[in-house]
């Protein structure tokens, strides 16, 4: 299983505005909060965040296949940043997603996996094939249906695979 | 407030979070914000944000779970309403 999700960073800036009034009680947890305002960019650790429990509910969206709005139950933790690499776990209900983010001057695109060593069997999907889905979940015909994630945000698309799943 | 008039409310607030003009034109319970309005999911806590506002009511964290389409947000913000 795998999930991804990529934030533009210049279309976050302008589409949202975190400073709003009761934004970041409807989507962090308080000890979540607690690290973004802490951070030395809070608004960079806002999208870190946010891309790692979006990645996760795509995972978590399959293993239920039901669809919920569930930012408070996707709890972000164990955050180590090293560079502009992040590793990090989010757990929902029982179940743990390990995620990592790279951050780029212009965009955060985070990976979820449910066992770490999956990384490695992580790769990007070739232009040239073709991605359908099936009631709102990507796959590649032929391929397990839970291997394959696409995440779109203004000028960046990231469609990946999990090999030999 | 009727279903009627409470969706056509729902309707001017979602608006700015828009990209599939059409889609929001032949609003139905059915429709889904993400799926069919292809609102941005993080600007899915601006519409209950202003959802809040425009009702004067507090949607707690378990119906906002629920806060994916139409329906569901009618009649969610419907029972806040019952209960003010």
């Amino acid at each position: 299983m795998i999930g991804n999700d990529v934030v533009d960073l210049d279309l976050a800036h302008t589409e949202s505005n975190w400073q709003r009034k009761g934004y970041l009680d409807k989507i962090f947890l308080a000890h979540e909060q607690d690290y973004i305002l802490n951070s030395q960019r809070p608004e960079i650790s806002i999208w870190l965040l946010w891309s790692m429990k979006e990645a996760a509910y795509k995972i978590y969206n399959r293993l239920t296949l039901k669809r919920s709005f569930i930012p408070l139950r996707l709890n972000c933790s164990d955050i180590e940043m090293n560079g502009c690499e992040c590793i990090g776990k989010v757990t929902c209900d029982e179940n743990i997603f390990f995620t990592k983010t790279a951050v780029f001057a212009d965009h955060i695109h985070t990976i979820a996996v449910v066992r770490p060593q999956d990384f490695q069997k992580v790769s990007q999907i070739e232009e040239s094939i073709e991605i359908k889905k099936r009631n709102g979940i990507p796959y590649i015909s032929g391929n397990d249906i839970s291997a394959v994630s696409v995440s779109h945000h203004g000028k960046f698309l990231e469609r990946i695979i999990l090999m030999n799943s | 407030m009727s279903n009627e008039e409470i969706k056509d409310k729902l309707k001017s607030i979602v608006k700015p979070y828009v990209k599939n003009e059409e889609a929001l034109a032949n609003l139905t319970p059915d429709t889904d914000f993400i799926n069919d309005l292809q609102v941005n999911s993080a600007n899915l806590v601006d519409i209950i944000l202003d959802v809040e506002e425009a009702f004067d009511i507090t949607i707690d964290n378990q119906s906002m779970e629920r806060m994916i389409d139409v329906k569901s947000t009618i009649e969610i913000i419907q029972n806040k309403l019952a209960e003010k």
